[in-house]
């Protein structure tokens, strides 16, 4: 009997240690897209706040009925789905993809494509680009201004060494 | 040549495109959020009558005329400024209101229980103090249907139509103003 | 008495920008050099004054005068005399003050330090400044004077300075960034300056350089503080949140880059120089529209000044002349700019294009994501939100081409280059850095995340690479003649290299718990124990509350001790979490304390967060490398250049 009650506080010990989480998840999976959710929810009603980050009650309550989802076996997407059914696309903090959100991407990537376009026409449509007069101009012009200047540009330009000749030279 | 110049001209030109948004946007209010309920049907629910053990609403026995649904608490300051004027629009315009309230302390998962008792005391006292436009109040304890109605506090107020089909809603307090320009035409119109 | 003299002063000071804003253009135009003179001293009048003036507003807060309307709204007799000072410059006109004191500051640093600079043109940069200054100040004193009285009205005390500003962060990170954001005024004034004259030359794109440079390491500075700021006193250990003031700071920061290494084209090559002209105006533009946006209550923030729209129209009225201003003169005049110098599609030059490129395709995707929900709900399409989700998935595509480039343009010739020499070595150190970055992963981790192997494998790229560039450097001259400049583009990407590791890191492996503890209890959290010794009563200056000891040990062995509070601030009745930071180089442990339940345990937060110092202090070295380079000698010869 003695041997049992010492076994039972034993144990009993033991569990007055184990600290529990606040939400039980029913796995790591779960436990990460909970986490991504409430970072993409946004609280509707507090100065621009994820549901993740705020006290507000409505925050708390859409952090439990997301846990409350996940349980069911919604995946992430329908359970955005279902809060923006309630509060609006305002509540998400990706936004929807129509004709005014594609600029989103389409400016972005539209303004690379044509920067790349300038550069290539811009390259193409200067001469030969090998020591023309105009450059030297400039060396000699820098030389009489600030021969500190000169010296940067000496250093710029013998990084500019041509190597390769060099080693053609040696061959 | 032109292209060029054009060119050096867009930014100019998205800078006043620019100007014009912002100056747009001086004068709106930036925490405004579209209500994503309109044209919906009110969401279903089953939560008791704020002052009866006994007695259960559902949309059923809810949704059968065009409602006004008012969102409110009595913790909750601007509704302390609404009250009269809604009772006002209950007994002079003849509009039905039914009172959702929303109780902000009630959160089993983290220990806290709401008092029922006192509530219906604090409930009582404003009333009789500041006016009683409510048919009767539903008690949403658990939030739930305020979740499903996309409220965040309060006050909010629906209009519900004959059909249970949520016209307007409303976020912020209801005064002679807002029913005027904005809830009056939609409510007329349903009431016919 | 005292805010009398700081009104005064202020109207003194405007006066004199007026008067610059006349007396050295007429000079200009009649080429009098007498009245071009006048510029400098009229310069240093305009920083006197309002240097006086600021004193006096921060004496008002030291003194506790709440006859003072700002004082009063924005300070408390039991705040603790440093936070006074800070809260001097909490509020909006306050805030704005400091913003006049930095801009009359800059111009006056141009006053003294343009000994290089011809003086039509010095007389010219100071004129812009002027004309910028007049109408902020007219601003301050029309709509937003700090000195305004409560009078006869006599309030007892303050109603304190907001808790979340009570910390260091609110003393250094707000001038810092105002610094950053005012000197991008001066390579502003240098382009519209060089357009007004027609002169676009060697001189004005070498000194345009250190001031561009100086401004931006401030805005780095700034940024990186307020990153941390955030983390440390927020409470929920984020260090970015796309909120839309922190793009409104980081737009100017973006532009300002390109503008860096654009102004080197410029300079070294004759080349790129309408779009530098360009750049220089956006950088500066986009400093007054973000003060416009945290000011004029057009977005939601947590970090919006409280305001009415009439004052945002004023702003917006000036944004217009200034922006607008600048741009129609861009748009007339920068036809006349001629670049000469001539690159092949492959060359350091194209390189510097690509950066270039990206950072302003990342100015956009920021811009458009921080101002379209307003477009979006003003055409009628209703409200969206815009956060983290879309910024970072952008940036998470932007930051590849970008660190990429960064690895190999140093290496690029100017001119031209061949494209086959750069194929075996970044083969090379690519395989390189993902395989360290995969051995280094699954050692520490044992857990490869896609983003961790990425991000850190471009930092790792990055560091290689400079490695390799500065060693062939180093082979052909000797490191004593390497120019500073040099060792401002090493410091600056290696330090960005440890901020693109930092955040891969950080925000793929950091983890965290929300448990509920008695005090006795312990928590496990990645190998470390979180032991909750003790909960105690805390007071402070002007707060009480509860602190949470945290005692934290590893495998048995004791690591440290934390403090995790929970303040209660009843000015402002307002509650406040102040997290307990254990920092270190690899990781940082992180403890929120949450609410007291019912059952009298307590909710905690508790985090482990590898790596996150990196990013700030890849931010500081960043910063750093733009301030190494104002020491560069050629910067520091006086010589009065006699040509253009």
């Amino acid at each position: 009997m003695k041997l049992f009650v010492i076994a039972i506080i034993f144990i009993l010990s033991f569990s007055s240690q184990a600290t529990e989480d606040q939400i039980i998840f029913k796995s790591e999976q779960q436990k990460s897209t909970y986490i991504e959710v409430i970072a993409e929810l946004r609280c509707p009603k507090c100065q621009n706040q994820n549901i993740a980050d705020s006290n507000a009650v409505v925050a708390k309550d859409m952090r439990v009925k997301v846990k409350a989802l996940l349980d069911e076996g919604k995946n992430k997407q329908q359970v955005i789905d279902y809060m923006i059914n309630r509060y609006g696309q305002f509540a998400h903090y990706q936004p929807p993809f129509n004709f005014a959100t594609s600029s989103l991407w389409l400016l972005p990537i539209g303004f690379i494509l044509f920067a790349v376009f300038v550069q290539i026409n811009r390259s193409k449509s200067e001469s030969e680009p090998h020591g023309n007069t105009s450059e030297l101009d400039d060396e000699l012009a820098q030389l009489l201004v600030n021969p500190l200047d000169a010296e940067e540009q000496g250093v710029d330009n013998i990084l500019n060494e041509d190597d390769t000749i060099d080693k053609k030279d040696k061959r | 040549m032109t292209k060029k110049v054009n060119l050096r001209f867009l930014p100019l030109a998205l800078f006043v495109l620019l100007l014009a948004f912002l100056l747009k946007g001086l004068f709106s209010d930036p925490n405004e959020r579209d209500s994503a309920l309109i044209g919906k049907p009110f969401p279903q629910f089953e939560l008791p009558d704020l002052n009866s053990d006994t007695q259960i609403h559902t949309e059923k026995t809810l949704l059968n005329e065009p409602l006004l649904i008012n969102v409110w608490g009595t913790w909750c300051i601007t509704c302390k400024y609404e009250l009269p004027y809604l009772a006002k629009l209950a007994k002079e315009y003849d509009v039905k209101i039914v009172g959702l309230y929303y109780d902000q302390n009630h959160a089993p998962e983290f220990g806290q229980y709401a008092d029922i008792p006192a509530i219906r005391i604090e409930v009582k006292d404003m009333l009789a103090r500041l006016g009683n436009p409510y048919q009767y109040n539903i008690l949403d304890l658990d939030r739930s249907l305020s979740l499903n109605l996309g409220v965040t506090g309060a006050p909010e107020t629906f209009i519900v139509d004959g059909d249970g089909i949520v016209r307007m809603h409303h976020m912020g307090d209801v005064n002679e103003r807002v029913w005027r320009e904005k809830l009056a035409p939609v409510w007329n119109e349903i009431s016919q | 008495m005292i805010p009398e003299l700081g009104n005064f002063a202020l109207y003194i000071a405007f006066a004199f920008s007026i008067l610059l804003s006349i007396f050295p253009v007429i000079g200009l135009k009649q080429n009098n050099a007498r009245l071009m003179a006048m510029a400098p001293n009229l310069t240093l009048g305009l920083f006197v004054f309002t240097l006086f003036s600021f004193l006096c507003l921060v004496y008002a807060f030291v003194t506790d005068d709440f006859t003072v309307v700002n004082v009063a709204q924005n300070s408390n007799s039991l705040l603790p005399t440093h936070y006074k000072f800070a809260a001097s410059f909490g509020s909006h006109e306050g805030s704005f003050l400091l913003w006049l004191l930095m801009q009359a500051g800059w111009a006056f640093a141009v006053a003294i330090w343009s000994k290089g600079l011809p003086v039509d043109m010095r007389t010219r940069i100071l004129s812009v400044l002027g004309w910028i200054c007049v109408g902020f100040y007219a601003y301050i004193i029309i709509s937003s004077n700090p000195f305004e009285r409560t009078l006869p009205y006599f309030p007892v005390d303050g109603r304190d300075l907001n808790p979340l500003l009570q910390d260091i962060g609110m003393i250094i990170h707000p001038p810092l960034l105002y610094m950053g954001y005012v000197g991008l005024s001066i390579s502003f004034a240098f382009a519209i300056a060089a357009l007004l004259s027609g002169n676009l030359d060697s001189t004005w794109a070498k000194w345009s350089r250190p001031w561009t440079a100086a401004a931006w390491a401030f805005l780095t500075l700034g940024l990186t503080i307020g990153s941390w700021w955030a983390y440390s006193e927020l409470g929920w250990g984020g260090w970015w949140m796309w909120d839309p003031v922190e793009n409104a700071a980081f737009m100017p920061w973006l532009v300002a880059t390109a503008l860096l290494h654009s102004l080197a084209v410029s300079e070294k090559r004759n080349a790129f120089k309408s779009w530098t002209v360009f750049l220089a105006i956006a950088a500066f533009s986009l400093s007054l529209l973000g003060t416009f946006l945290v000011r004029s209550g057009v977005i939601v923030s947590v970090h919006a000044f409280a305001t009415d729209p009439e004052r945002g129209v004023f702003i917006l009225v000036l944004l217009a002349l200034v922006i607008g201003g600048s741009l129609l003169l861009y748009s007339l005049k920068a036809g006349n700019i001629k670049s000469f110098g001539k690159f092949s599609i492959f060359s350091r030059e194209s390189m510097l294009w690509g950066n270039n490129v990206l950072l302003v395709a990342a100015t956009i995707v920021v811009f458009l994501g921080t101002l379209l929900p307003l477009v979006h709900k003003e055409i009628g399409l209703g409200t969206i939100s815009i956060g983290e989700p879309f910024f970072n998935q952008m940036f998470t595509y932007l930051i590849i081409p970008f660190a990429l480039l960064m690895g190999i343009a140093p290496l690029v010739r100017w001119k031209q280059d061949k494209l086959n020499n750069f194929i075996t070595k970044p083969l090379a150190i690519i395989a390189i850095s993902v395989t360290l970055t995969l051995v280094w992963l699954k050692v520490e981790f044992n857990d490869i995340k896609t983003l961790a192997l990425l991000g850190t494998s471009l930092g790792i790229w990055i560091v290689l690479f400079t490695a390799v560039e500065l060693k062939r450097m180093l082979s052909k001259v000797s490191f004593i003649k390497l120019p500073l400049s040099h060792f401002s583009m090493v410091l600056g990407h290696i330090g960005l290299a440890f901020l693109i590791a930092g955040v891969a890191l950080t925000s793929q492996y950091s983890v965290e718990r929300d448990v509920k503890m008695f005090v006795g209890d312990s928590a496990e959290l990645r190998g470390y124990q979180f032991n909750f010794t003790q909960i105690k009563n805390i007071e402070g200056p002007n707060y009480d509350g509860w602190a949470a000891v945290i005692n934290i040990t590893q495998q048995g062995e004791h690591v440290t001790d934390m403090l995790a509070e929970k303040r209660f601030y009843p000015v402002q009745r307002n509650t406040m979490t102040e997290a307990a930071i254990d920092d270190g180089f690899f990781r940082d442990i992180y403890i929120s304390l949450g609410e007291r339940l019912p059952d009298d345990s307590w909710a905690l937060r508790l985090y482990v967060k590898p790596y996150v110092r990196w990013i700030w202090m890849g931010g500081i070295i960043v910063a750093l490398g733009g301030f190494v380079t104002l020491f560069d000698r050629r910067y520091r010869n006086r010589k009065h250049s006699k040509q253009g």
